[in-house]
């Protein structure tokens, strides 16, 4: 058998190749970028609300950063350095929506939110 | 198959060897309580994000790097000197039984029962703190000193003398007849010494000063004193542990075996 089918080279290789790709794949995608969109108890976009973001610390989430929706409900935060969020939105007569908890594969990964902020959702 | 009976055995025995495993797994690929009741077998909703958070809430890459540096100088080092200390007690010389006697009886004596005077070597060398301190009590054992042994023992000497005629010197002769021939007892050697100095735990804990030196056994118990639940993030880490450990086993296994049952039986 040549030296290069052996396991100790075939598997250490394999190894060093994932990690390869992972570095290369968090390396693109590590911005930091947060998108979603809020959107009232109708399910009509809420433009102006406001959307907080926490992030965790060993226990705890303390609050990082605030933003605005725009004219379509959207919001976007830039430069989360976090791999554990919380987000909330709230809207003056609209209430607040319901704290969800985002988790992410690595620290600062760009994620947009699979289902909106829906205001008036929280007790 | 011949044995049915005894192949259901065989395969009971090593589910529920294996069950312990399987569960750690399962509970670090969920949010269940690894105490919860009634159990599930089959992970529900599993995810990543427990190793995830074991990556990012403490220095777990500072722990794994420091845990593979100590571990890589601690098989060089097995490798090496137990190659040369084998080397010269196949030899005769003139007190060699006694030597062999003294060992031996050294394999008596627990590592505990030596650590205050390792820790003594180990200051005045000014090697507290430091990798080449953390792995200077496991540079050398005498069990794997002995697969060696028993490995160049069943090596024919006059394949040995054939290479002294030939003009190698006693290190080439290690280095190029010995050593090639002795795979087996190598791979014994890297995966003893390997798992020894992974899972070392009393003598980092005794050695290190600071958190940026501490290797990953040292970082689980400081993790379970941080988190002490019994739930995902904590067995990710345990996961995350014994990995390396068990890909280095699995590769190693069958030449690992061979080089343990090496030198058994003459002839």
């Amino acid at each position: 058998m040549t030296w290069w089918r052996s396991r100790w080279v075939v598997v250490p290789t394999l190894l060093v190749l994932i990690v390869l790709g992972w570095n290369a794949y968090v390396w693109t995608h590590d911005g930091g970028r947060i998108e979603g969109t809020v959107i009232d108890a109708r399910g009509h976009p809420v433009p102006g609300a406001e959307v907080i973001l926490y992030a965790r610390s060993f226990l705890t989430n303390d609050e990082r950063a605030r933003t605005q929706t725009d004219g379509s409900g959207h919001f976007r935060f830039a430069g989360n350095a976090s791999h554990a969020l919380q987000l909330q939105a709230q809207a003056p007569g609209l209430g607040r929506s319901d704290r969800i908890t985002l988790r992410l594969l690595f620290a600062g990964e760009d994620t947009k939110l699979r289902r909106p902020l829906r205001l008036g959702a929280a007790s | 198959m011949k044995h049915p009976i005894r192949h259901a055995v065989m395969i009971v025995v090593s589910v529920l060897m294996l069950l312990p495993f399987y569960w750690v797994i399962r509970t670090a690929i969920t949010n269940d309580n690894i105490y919860a009741y009634p159990p599930h077998l089959l992970p529900r909703d599993p995810h990543p994000y427990n190793f995830v958070d074991v990556w990012y809430l403490i220095p777990f890459p500072r722990y794994l790097l420091n845990s593979v540096v100590v571990s890589v100088i601690t098989v060089i080092g097995n490798l090496v000197l137990n190659a040369v200390a084998a080397y010269a007690l196949t030899l005769p010389f003139v007190g060699r039984r006694a030597v062999l006697l003294l060992l031996l009886s050294c394999m008596l004596i627990p590592f505990q029962a030596t650590i205050i005077p390792a820790y003594l070597i180990t200051a005045r060398l000014g090697l507290l703190n430091s990798y080449l301190g953390l792995a200077l009590p496991m540079l050398s054992t005498i069990i794997c000193i002995f697969i060696f042994k028993s490995a160049f023992e069943s090596v024919p000497r006059s394949l040995i003398d054939a290479a002294r005629i030939d003009g190698l010197g006693e290190w080439r002769i290690i280095a190029r007849v010995l050593l090639p021939l002795s795979r087996p007892a190598i791979a014994t050697n890297v995966v003893l010494a390997f798992i020894w100095s992974w899972n070392s735990f009393m003598w980092p804990l005794i050695i290190t000063r600071d958190a940026t030196m501490q290797t990953l056994p040292l970082g689980l118990a400081r993790f379970l004193s941080y988190m002490e639940d019994t739930t995902g993030a904590l067995y990710a880490f345990v996961v995350m542990v014994l990995a390396p450990g068990i890909l280095v086993f699995l590769m190693a296994q069958s030449a690992f075996i061979r080089g343990l049952t090496a030198g058994a039986t003459k002839g």
